[in-house]
């Protein structure tokens, strides 16, 4: 399957349009939205809560608030589905929050039987599905942050991209890669901080090249 | 500037976009959010360098039953329409139809019999808590000419101007100019779509702006006033 971060501001703009009217209440306009966006929610749900039934509930509880916040959206601030996916991700990482303190859901737990730290740890996904660290490669691919996100080491990506698709905490990303705490710490951070200034570059980039 | 703050600021929110800020310190940080918009502003940022690295994840289709839930929560039972579907002709019939009735007469050049105006009027949303009173907009028979008059002077910040907009049956939303939150607006015909009075337009609303209006073509502040444009 073709990535598809590159054309992500194409279909915020189509998203707009139908953001703009379910803040005018209209449903219709709600129904398209949650058909053209809901699967990618929901997906992105899934990768940080794993019980599926929770993640359901989740995105149920999502697309209410989006059609509660639709009107106070702010087009000139945002692109819709950077605010959508925001929505989704914040919602999914505080379900971790309350799942953890409630530790007799043992359904959220994760599935941590591995000890080796193989790499293939890293890379254990669900259903079969792309690890962390593919993601990672795929998206900086569609961005072309390639040969940029080159600069980190093997640990700094898979830190990242525990932390970012899979909704990993600091001390659970330390203990799947077996490192210290503050060694995952600081390569997160570093990875982050490349990850911007190779999109700085990349957007320097792409606008020297249209003039 | 205080740089060693700033990039504080900058690793914090970048923490909290992608998901490693934790517990309490999430929490405390949601909290200052609110309060700060430098915060926000460097969230917003990172936010966007990071949501679309989420295109790289499979979509997965959810089961219809989370849509289902979706619509019975937000519209149990009876509320089966939108909320400006729901606006009816009996608020048009109430007595600020009066006021925009004059109006509307100022307007008047031809003597001839001309089919009489059809007013909306245009109820606060809720969307601004400071926003509680009503506009009137009247227009004319012949669909040429439309008045707008807030019942009420409305309280607007300087910043920001107030957008009115053609909302159609289907498609997007038109804007129909920038109306005074003060005083009584005339909106020329050049303006109004041709078939305002014949299904083009299915409700008035009005949306918040910055100056000048929507940058978007599309209303991208609060939609504070709408009516049902009722024939």
């Amino acid at each position: 399957m073709k990535p598809d971060a590159a054309d992500w501001p194409e279909k915020s703009r189509d998203l707009a349009l139908l953001l703009a009217r379910t803040g005018l209440g209209d449903r219709a306009a709600f129904a398209r939205l949650y058909e053209r966006t809901s699967a990618h929610l929901f997906a992105v749900v899934l990768r940080i809560q794993r019980d599926r039934a929770l993640a359901e509930d989740l995105l149920q509880e999502i697309y209410v608030s989006v059609w509660k916040a639709a009107s106070g959206f702010d087009a000139a601030r945002s692109q819709p589905l950077t605010w959508l996916t925001s929505i989704a991700r914040n919602r999914a990482i505080d379900s971790l929050r309350r799942a953890q303190a409630q530790p007799q859901l043992s359904s959220t737990t994760r599935d941590d039987d591995d000890d080796d730290g193989r790499p293939d740890a890293v890379e254990a996904a669900p259903d079969d599905g792309p690890g962390p660290l593919e993601l990672l490669g795929r998206a900086s691919d569609a961005r072309r942050l390639g040969q940029c996100m080159e600069h980190l080491s093997a640990a700094q990506r898979q830190s990242v991209a525990l932390a970012f698709f899979d909704g990993l905490s600091h001390a659970e990303v330390a203990e799947r890669l077996h490192e210290p705490l503050g060694t995952v710490k600081s390569w997160v951070r570093r990875a982050l901080m490349t990850l911007k200034g190779c999109l700085e570059r990349s957007v320097l980039r792409d606008s020297a090249g249209q003039n | 500037m205080d740089y060693s703050r700033k990039a504080l600021a900058d690793a914090l929110a970048a923490d909290y976009a992608a998901g490693t800020l934790r517990g309490g310190a999430r929490r405390r940080f949601e909290k200052l959010l609110g309060a700060h918009p430098a915060l926000q502003g460097a969230v917003s940022e990172w936010q966007a360098r990071l949501m679309p690295l989420t295109g790289a994840v499979v979509p997965e289709p959810p089961p219809a039953r989370v849509w289902q839930a979706v619509e019975r929560r937000l519209w149990p039972a009876a509320a089966a329409q939108p909320w400006w579907r729901r606006l009816g002709p009996w608020r048009a019939a109430s007595g600020f139809a009066t006021a925009a009735a004059l109006a509307f007469a100022l307007l008047l050049s031809n003597p001839a019999p001309v089919p009489a105006p059809i007013v909306v009027v245009l109820q606060s949303t809720g969307a601004e808590g400071q926003m509680v009173s009503s506009f009137v907009a009247s227009v004319g028979g012949d669909g040429r000419s439309l008045v707008t008059q807030p019942v009420q002077p409305v309280a607007l910040a300087a910043d920001r101007v107030l957008e009115l907009w053609s909302v159609p049956p289907q498609g997007a939303p038109r804007s129909l100019g920038l109306i005074k939150a003060n005083g009584t607006t005339v909106l020329v015909r050049e303006k109004l779509p041709a078939t305002l009075l014949s299904g083009g337009t299915a409700a008035l609303a009005v949306s918040i702006e910055p100056p000048g209006g929507s940058p978007t073509g599309v209303p991208t502040g609060p939609v504070v006033y709408a009516g049902k444009l009722t024939l």
